[in-house]
């Protein structure tokens, strides 16, 4: 008889299955490390609900990513352009693509820092983030010894340049070269449009804050993707869009759901991910940490990033809230008090953010730099995918879709001072702001003219 | 080169390519960038991996995205079937005077590329900036057959034989451009 599949409950997805080679991963250390990781870091000091981990949304990721890859695969969505990118059905190169692809879902943020991307920045070495951590792991010797056991005997590098995608890799500095087929796996995963990881994400963190407006019609979504090639972008273009890369896109019927999902994502990132109340926590953790952890910095060696999590954080945070001479006790505090600083400058919309981090520099040499932060969302990415129009042809979606066309492209950004000084600083940036922002326009600009003059014609 | 200079040179080669007709979609400029800085020593400061349509830049795309954030550029929705084009705007153009020195370095060099690659499509801009990433994989030393069959082996879509007429206006482009520097 034989043996049942083992699947684990979910929230999202109901039911998650998974096979031998996947729960050798999933009961590894370091997937089960995930546990005690915050999807949203400190997040739920503003939405309670937001207590949820890295670990369900790996397995969920490897859940969606698997159905997007059944769904595009599948010979009735293949057109002839396309057929020779994508590996026969059934055969062991499809086997073994769809295998690594899971796998490489599992494992995309095993790398992930405790409370996740709160306090990257600054706490690592030079040349280390956590999608880095993530490559060592794939590497390490458990890791290793997994890959081993399995009936296809993947390679790390293989899972890493799937599971970290083209746009880590070029910070890393690793395999530079994806192929065609390469370029769409990683798509499915990581992909700005439709990786498997923005999905979850959205899906997952939408329902645990209680902010409905991550929420969109992914199933409807997922069924309509197709492989196709990249759309026309010019006039007077190549016609032959045989001989166009291929990328990954949704069918005509398909458009009104992955605008839900650029919806949900501008909506995500205004309400909850780039909020300013959680941005500020997110810098007194970094504060805390900076004077916590031994020499200010996590540790690199895998062993000693395996051994922290957020569980290990969360205690050295309560006992420094507590010992006024102990390090980070002022952070710490704030963030267990909830005496967080208070936004006293928000982007406006006649602001570039040059100039709100001009303002911001300013506020830090005249009230002292303790005493201000700045805090702000990247800039959001624009919709970028081809749709399959009816005639059978690729067209760019920004160009059937007003929606898409028109998303806010602005960012957040926030410059913080504690409450007391809040009513000063404020004043003080007001007055200030216009001759501000002029001084370091001319600044930058004599800084340029000062390198350009020692460097002389010859470059 | 500090950032404001480098968004104005962005916003400079934006400019020049679309006063010489370009259509200056992201895929056009992404590649002007790459060949500007490859050919010219433009001192760029992005990683270009070899991607969709040859040398991309992730940190270009994510600096074009923040500009158009920050009203340096806009983007031109374009009807179907085409794709959106980048257009230079009266603050942008004011971030470009603000580097005058700079521009009077940069400038003949934007002017060179924008010259030979203005009229340039997407296909034929992603066959030479691959010819070159090619050449600088091998060197300039290795012949052109190798070149090209290394081309046609990454994008397979490329014909070898229209990969070595790509090879070959490479190895044009840099004698080229070299005399321009040394000018």
């Amino acid at each position: 008889m034989l043996k049942k599949q083992p699947e684990i409950r979910d929230t999202v997805h109901n039911f998650i299955a998974f096979d031998p080679s996947e729960q050798k991963v999933i009961d590894s250390q370091p997937f089960q490390r995930l546990r005690n990781i915050h999807q949203l870091a400190l997040s739920y000091l503003v939405y309670p609900g937001a207590s949820h981990r890295r670990f369900e949304h790996s397995l969920g990721v490897m859940e969606l990513v698997g159905r997007i890859y059944d769904t595009v695969t599948r010979l009735d969505k293949l057109t002839d352009e396309i057929r020779d990118v994508v590996p026969q059905k059934d055969s062991l190169e499809d086997q073994v693509s769809r295998s690594l692809l899971r796998l490489a879902a599992l494992c995309h943020d095993l790398g992930h820092l405790p409370f996740s991307h709160a306090a990257e920045d600054e706490l690592l070495p030079e040349g280390y983030d956590h999608e880095r951590m993530t490559y060592e792991i794939l590497r390490c010797e458990e890791m290793r010894a997994l890959w081993r056991l399995m009936p296809h005997k993947p390679d790390p590098e293989d899972i890493a340049k799937i599971a970290l995608g083209p746009r880590k890799l070029e910070k890393l500095g690793g395999d530079l070269t994806f192929s065609p087929w390469e370029a769409i796996l990683a798509e499915m995963l990581v992909g700005d449009s439709f990786g498997a990881d923005r999905i979850d994400y959205l899906l997952r963190d939408s329902i645990h804050t209680g902010v409905a407006y991550g929420r969109f019609d992914h199933h409807r979504l997922i069924q309509t993707l197709r492989i196709l090639p990249a759309a026309t972008t010019e006039a007077g273009g190549e016609q032959n869009e045989a001989k166009r890369e291929p990328q990954l896109g949704v069918e005509r019927g398909g458009i009104e759901s992955a605008e839900g999902l650029w919806l949900a994502r501008y909506f995500m990132f205004s309400q909850v991910y780039f909020h300013p109340t959680r941005l500020i926590y997110d810098l007194h953790l970094k504060d805390f940490l900076a004077a916590w952890l031994e020499g200010g910095q996590f540790p690199v060696e895998v062993n000693g990033h395996l051994a922290l999590t957020d569980a290990e954080v969360t205690s050295a945070m309560r006992s420094a809230a507590k010992d006024p001479g102990a390090p980070g006790n002022d952070s710490a505090r704030r963030i267990l008090e909830r005496d967080h600083f208070r936004v006293v400058y928000q982007r406006r919309p006649e602001d570039s953010s040059f100039e709100v981090n001009a303002i911001y520099r300013a506020a830090e040499e005249a009230f002292g730099g303790k005493n201000v932060r700045y805090g702000g969302s990247p800039k959001r990415g624009d919709a970028d995918f081809p749709v399959l129009d009816r005639d059978g042809s690729s067209i760019p979606a920004i160009s059937l879709s007003s929606v898409l066309a028109n998303l806010p492209v602005s960012r957040d950004e926030y410059v913080f001072a504690p409450a007391e000084q809040r009513e000063e600083i404020e004043q003080w940036i007001e007055t200030e702001r216009k001759q501000i922002i002029e001084s370091a326009y001319e600044a930058q600009a004599a800084e340029e003219d000062m390198e350009t003059d020692q460097e002389g014609e010859g470059t | 080169m500090n950032r404001l200079a480098q968004e104005a040179v962005l916003i400079s080669l934006t400019r020049r390519l679309r006063e010489r007709g370009s259509w200056a979609g992201e895929t056009h400029v992404q590649k002007a960038a790459y060949l500007v800085r490859e050919l010219l020593n433009v001192p760029l400061d992005f990683t270009f991996i070899l991607y969709k349509h040859g040398p991309f830049s992730f940190e270009l795309r994510d600096e074009l995205g923040s500009m158009q954030s920050d009203r340096l550029l806009t983007r031109e929705a374009q009807p179907p079937p085409y794709g959106p084009r980048l257009e230079t705007t009266t603050r942008g153009e004011e971030l470009e005077e603000r580097f005058e020195r700079t521009m009077q370095k940069y400038g003949p060099r934007l002017d060179w590329i924008a010259d030979r690659i203005a009229n340039c499509r997407v296909l034929e801009l992603e066959r030479l900036a691959t010819a070159i990433w090619v050449t600088r994989q091998h060197g300039e030393d290795a012949s052109v057959q190798t070149r090209a069959e290394a081309l046609h082996e990454l994008k397979p879509h490329v014909p070898v034989e229209v990969a070595t007429e790509a090879v070959q206006e490479v190895d044009f482009l840099i004698a080229d451009a070299r005399e321009q520097l040394n000018a």
